[in-house]
């Protein structure tokens, strides 16, 4: 698929909520089908014919990876309460790198034979789905934002442990994704839709961002360049995912990824954004996907509302658009009814 | 009292080293605990939450001010249970069962120590049980919850559903937060109040443990 593809669906007015989550969780044993590749890859087509979109999203679960690299270097896997309080051990390291050559964990193994079974079954376009390397990285520390603010202030990781710490997880999260996309793209996936939700002012403080601190480049921007490296050596498409809460600088930064869909929360006004972001990447969003469970707080009609002023402006600018949720809609048992519904109001969206 | 205005200083800016350093000077020159807190400490942690509202600072720079109050409020704490001086209140915090996010969680009690509670933290993934049982052991007079998923948030109204069943409900108030968390959920699931941030939620907790006190 090359990159007009994209931009064919978004002029052709695309619409589509990240509802994989949703379709999985009617099912009966949502967890059995979890770790099924074959059955997750039916919820993805599933997902795909009922938004009536060619892209055949995976369900964006952001614990996988973690789970795997614990288990890889010998460590308790389910607890999601684990962080690394020391650098891992050389015994670790060696284990990692070892696992890293033989079968994952079953939830990270179903979700790449998903994708190959709707490569090999359909005409759909199968995506692959991964954290992205700093977001994992702050799920293996206890304080991941204070070695990021002290490296922002001058600190190395030669002279501060809790900076090496932050360095190292980072590059052992860097090296699995990497390892996981390529195994997605062994498996058929066209376009990597990487998940780098804490790529935001929470992490990174703007005001080091805005006195020249380099860290968004160094621990956000760069391993994620050797991802868009991997992407391109394979001729596969980026789709950028952050629903935190950003500045300019960081909107420009993913920006400069290339990537072919880049997804951005609702706090962002995306008529806004397309300023920041070449025409050759799609900006897709944002609607207030997190506010979805419940009846009020953004009803039925600001689904419709919102979604039919997203398609007219963004038309109006002449930026290429696919609208959607600002991220995966969760199951939120007892909000069924009140999520399909709005689910359904953003695929009868139509512009003024 | 001598003028500790570089201790001010260094809280607001989140020097944690120089914070230690000179909250140990101050107890060296035999300054009253207490008023340290009360007329150098506290307003320099309001004045970092005063700058977070007007987003001069971000999330990173209210962790650092944290970091240099509690390098401080260490030191001062052996000295305070010593001559038997009361914090402002005792607050029981955590995430909610299911939820492992705890940024926002720590920030709230960086927040809550800045402002001179006594916080015990329970951590992230805590069940109802667990809440009920610090309530009877701890005796605190607010509970704080939060969420930040929408998949975790009804687990604050089962904890708070539990808390009922077990008869420690009215002795406490409770706090909510967390990302999906609004007024009206807290309101819907009959929580005392809402924090939509960590400066604002101190201040809350303020007020209910003045109001808890005075019942």
């Amino acid at each position: 698929m090359n990159r007009s593809f994209y931009i064919d669906l978004a002029n052709h007015g695309l619409k589509m909520p990240m509802g994989t989550d949703i379709v999985l969780n009617e099912h009966s044993d949502p967890e059995a089908i979890r770790i099924d590749g074959q059955r997750l890859g039916e919820v993805m087509i599933e997902a795909a014919r009922r938004y009536r979109t060619p892209l055949a999203l995976p369900q964006m679960n952001l614990a996988l990876e973690k789970e795997a690299l614990l288990v890889l270097m010998g460590l308790d896997g389910g607890s999601g309460e684990f962080h690394f309080s020391t650098p891992p051990t050389n015994d670790q390291l060696a284990r990692f790198e070892a696992g890293l050559k033989g079968r994952l964990t079953p939830g990270c193994e179903a979700n790449i034979e998903a994708i190959a079974h709707v490569a090999q079954t359909t005409d759909l376009v199968p995506l692959g789905m991964c954290i992205g390397p700093f977001s994992l990285m702050t799920k293996l520390l206890a304080d991941p934002i204070m070695p990021v603010t002290l490296a922002g202030m001058g600190n190395s990781a030669a002279d501060n442990a809790e900076v090496a710490l932050m360095e190292a997880a980072l590059e052992l999260s860097t090296r699995l994704v990497l390892e996981i996309i390529g195994r997605q793209i062994k498996a058929g996936a066209k376009m990597i839709v990487i998940a780098e939700p804490a790529a935001n002012k929470v992490f990174f403080s703007p005001k080091l961002i805005r006195r020249g601190s380099d860290i968004f480049e160094r621990f956000a921007m760069a391993p994620n360049r050797k991802i868009v490296e991997l992407l391109r050596e394979n001729g596969v498409e980026l789709f950028f995912h952050c629903c935190g809460e950003l500045i300019d600088e960081m909107v420009v930064a993913f920006a400069s990824l290339d990537p072919a869909v880049l997804s951005l929360g609702s706090s962002r006004i995306l008529w806004q954004d397309a300023a920041l972001v070449p025409r050759t990447t799609v900006l897709y969003g944002n609607l207030p996907s997190k506010k979805f469970y419940s009846p009020t707080l953004f009803t039925c009609s600001q689904v419709s509302d919102t979604s039919r002023e997203l398609i007219t402006r963004m038309r109006e600018i002449g930026h290429p658009f696919i609208l959607g949720t600002e991220c995966d809609v969760l199951h939120v048992p007892g909000c069924e009814c009140t999520i399909k519904t709005k689910l359904e109001a953003i695929m009868e969206a139509v512009a003024v | 009292m001598q003028d500790w205005s570089k201790l001010y200083d260094a809280i607001v800016d989140g020097d944690d080293k120089t914070s230690a350093r000179l909250t140990r000077e101050a107890i060296e020159a035999g300054e009253d605990p207490s008023i340290l807190i009360s007329a150098t400490m506290v307003p320099a942690m309001a004045e970092v939450g005063r700058l977070f509202e007007i987003e001069e600072y971000f999330v990173p720079e209210l962790l650092l001010a944290g970091r240099a109050m509690k390098a401080g409020l260490e030191l001062l704490r052996p000295i305070l249970a010593a001559s038997g001086v009361e914090p402002t209140g005792r607050i029981v915090i955590g995430t909610v069962k299911g939820d492992l996010h705890d940024i926002g969680k720590n920030l709230v009690v960086s927040m809550m120590e800045g402002a001179g509670f006594e916080v015990i933290d329970l951590g992230i993934d805590v069940p109802p049980e667990t809440f009920i049982e610090a309530v009877r052991d701890k005796k605190p007079q607010i509970v704080g919850m939060s969420a930040l998923l929408t998949v975790t948030m009804p687990a604050i109204k089962t904890t708070i559903e539990a808390m009922v069943a077990a008869g420690v409900r009215d002795s406490i108030k409770i706090m909510i937060g967390g990302a999906p968390v609004t007024e009206e959920y807290a309101r819907e699931v009959g929580a005392d109040a809402y924090g939509e941030n960590a400066s604002v939620a101190a201040t809350i907790a303020k007020r209910l443990c003045a109001e808890a006190k005075a019942a």
